[in-house]
């Protein structure tokens, strides 16, 4: 068979599965069975895939997943996460557009701490859009800003997502968690400059009001606190990656203790809490897991058949510059978040484009970081950006798709532009792994 | 009385993992506590832990299906018109109780055979190999049971979104 006969197979399968409505890891499992039937000599290759399941779960690189999204369920079940936000509005007093900073801020916080763009969106999009609007705001300003920290989630560490990627590409997971660090930063900036910028050319985007008066210590109590034990918890996990006191992997743990200490000082850490964040987490580590499983022969019949190097031989044959290439993988993706989730994009993907990369000579973190980017921006890209609609669906009734599309732009504009930023200054991704090392 | 039954067998195993999920976090606390002080055993919580992440989706792959928690794209099943909708979400049904079956039946056998030849997975301690294989075929068994379950039901295999369709033409 032709590789691109093969690469057709493979891919077609996966896709067409998906595309009817099938669960994303079963639809990988169901491809990879007809797959190691065809291209690993039938039952021995399904009994391969087993094994291959075995071992690429029992991996100590991917320890971060469950425990990030445990560490942000606790954070979320334990009234953590409420408990900041309160705190971040009401000091900043009477600043104009002050909930969309709130958002920003919050958002950034517990979209880090949970790593999950959705569960993020979900959480700001129900709580906090009904509460602007009924304050005043613009539609789009009440809804962009939290389409926009969705992008943070991905890229600050602790971002399961990442240590995914980095385990896909087989690329070093503590490099790529911390690569993300910087342009992390650099987007929440940009996002308050959007914010301030909007809130100046169009006053009435967020309307002037007077927020309860608060007194210098009861602003220094909040701080103390309500925000400053919060980013305790992230100082903890990556204090402990900088200090080598744990590596990048456990450092997730330690986060995770630090949420619960945290929430039993509160006296937040109940049975209840704890039990509702484990089914969180473990939803979505089952999830990933049963992908990760699939995935690993996935990549292996890829290479088996051929069409991974026929791919990239072919690719690399029209000696397009490994920038125009690099270009070439975004537009992918974007058009892949039109449709799909960041995991199926992922693992589409990922198996294909690291290689493809490798050859290039691209360095493997900074494209991990560039990849995590252009997944987030796949995802919120109108007009089927999946972020999008989970906003539809939290945000009140009146709220129309188009509202969503056009309050998501600015945003979507930032994150693309810090793309460009990341790939003409590979040094914003690449200068802290460096140092760690 | 075997859908009770059924929920329990599955809610035992998921609670089973939820426990190892938060022992994990223990096991890899307690070893960097142990590394710190210089003790001699902390590869064995390595091992531990690295065998847990093996068995925690296998023992959670069950809870998973019945709270039809899977991510699916839905972009074309919200297009179909109800009856072909439910006709496509059937035949999916029975597409993943197949594949679940089918890697069932190819996990009794890798594990029969790991048990036969007696292969042992080596890490910081020796561990027959055939008992954490054998994790697989339980897994995917239930799930198969599980998916049977909600065709029966009629009910859909994911939460599609905001709409809940029926996976059956009644």
């Amino acid at each position: 068979m032709a590789w691109y006969e093969a690469f057709g197979l493979l891919i077609g399968m996966i896709v067409v599965l998906m595309l009817l409505g099938m669960p994303v890891a079963i639809a990988f499992l169901a491809s990879n069975i007809v797959g190691a039937a065809i291209f690993m000599r039938g039952a021995t290759g399904v009994e391969q895939m087993l094994h291959n399941g075995y071992g690429a779960m029992t991996l100590f690189a991917l320890v971060p997943i469950p425990m990030f999204l445990l560490m942000g369920e606790l954070f979320f079940y334990t009234g953590l996460a409420n408990r900041m936000f309160n705190a971040i509005d009401r000091l900043m007093g009477n600043v104009p557009g002050r909930l969309s900073y709130v958002t920003v801020a919050g958002g950034t916080a517990f979209a880090t701490l949970s790593g999950s763009s959705m569960g993020s969106t979900a959480l700001l999009g129900s709580t906090m859009v009904p509460e602007m609007m009924r304050r005043g705001y613009n539609k789009y300003l009440s809804i962009g800003p939290i389409l926009g920290t969705g992008g943070l989630a991905v890229i600050i560490p602790p971002s399961a997502l990442a240590v995914l990627l980095a385990t896909l590409g087989q690329t070093d997971v503590g490099d790529l968690l911390i690569a993300g660090i910087i342009p992390g930063l650099i987007l929440a900036t940009a996002y308050v400059v959007v914010i301030f910028l909007w809130t100046r050319l169009d006053p009435n985007a967020a309307p002037g009001y007077q927020a309860g008066s608060v007194s210098i210590g009861e602003k220094l109590l909040l701080v103390v606190r309500d925000v400053i034990p919060m980013f305790l918890v992230v100082a903890a996990c990556i204090g402990a990656m900088v200090t080598g006191i744990s590596t990048p992997t456990e450092a997730a743990a330690v986060g995770c203790l630090a949420v619960m200490v945290l929430a039993a000082a509160y006296r937040a850490l109940t049975i209840k809490a704890i039990r509702s964040s484990l089914a969180g987490a473990m939803r979505v580590t089952v999830m990933s897991f049963f992908i990760i499983l699939g995935s690993a022969t996935f990549s292996q019949l890829l290479a088996f058949s051929g069409a991974s190097s026929g791919l990239i031989e072919w690719a690399t044959s029209y000696e397009l510059a490994p920038l125009a290439m690099l270009f070439m993988m975004i537009g992918i993706i974007l058009l892949l978040g039109c449709f799909m989730d960041q995991l199926s994009m992922m693992l589409l993907t990922a198996p294909i484009f690291f290689p493809l990369a490798q050859t290039l000579g691209f360095d493997l973190t900074w494209f991990g970081l560039i990849l995590l980017l252009a997944l987030e921006v796949g995802y919120t890209t109108p007009p089927f950006g999946l972020l999008l609609f989970v906003m539809k669906g939290v945000a009140p009734s009146h709220i129309t798709m188009r509202d969503v599309w056009l309050a998501a732009t600015p945003f979507v504009a930032c994150v693309l532009g810090l793309i460009l930023l990341v790939i003409f200054v590979p040094s914003l991704a690449l200068w802290l792994p460096g140092l760690s090392h | 009385m075997l859908s009770r039954t059924l929920d329990r067998i599955v809610d035992l195993m998921a609670s089973l993992a939820g426990v190892l999920l938060l022992a994990m976090m223990v096991m890899i606390i307690l070893d960097i506590f142990a590394r710190e002080v210089g003790l001699s055993f902390s590869a064995h919580f390595f091992a531990l832990t690295e065998y847990s992440l093996l068995i925690i989706p296998l023992l959670g792959g069950p809870w998973l299906v019945r709270e039809r928690a899977h991510v699916t794209v839905e972009v074309l099943l919200v297009t179909l018109p109800p009856k072909a909708r439910a006709r496509v979400l059937t035949a999916l049904c029975w597409l993943c109780i197949v594949t679940c079956l089918i890697l069932a039946y190819f996990g009794v056998l890798v594990t029969l055979d790991t048990y036969t030849a007696g292969d042992m997975d080596m890490r910081s301690f020796d561990m027959p190999r055939w008992m954490l294989l054998a994790f697989m075929p339980l897994s995917f068994g239930m799930m198969v049971l599980e998916f049977f379950r909600l065709w029966l039901r009629g009910e859909p295999i994911a939460r599609v979104g905001a709409i809940d369709i029926p996976n059956q033409d009644n």
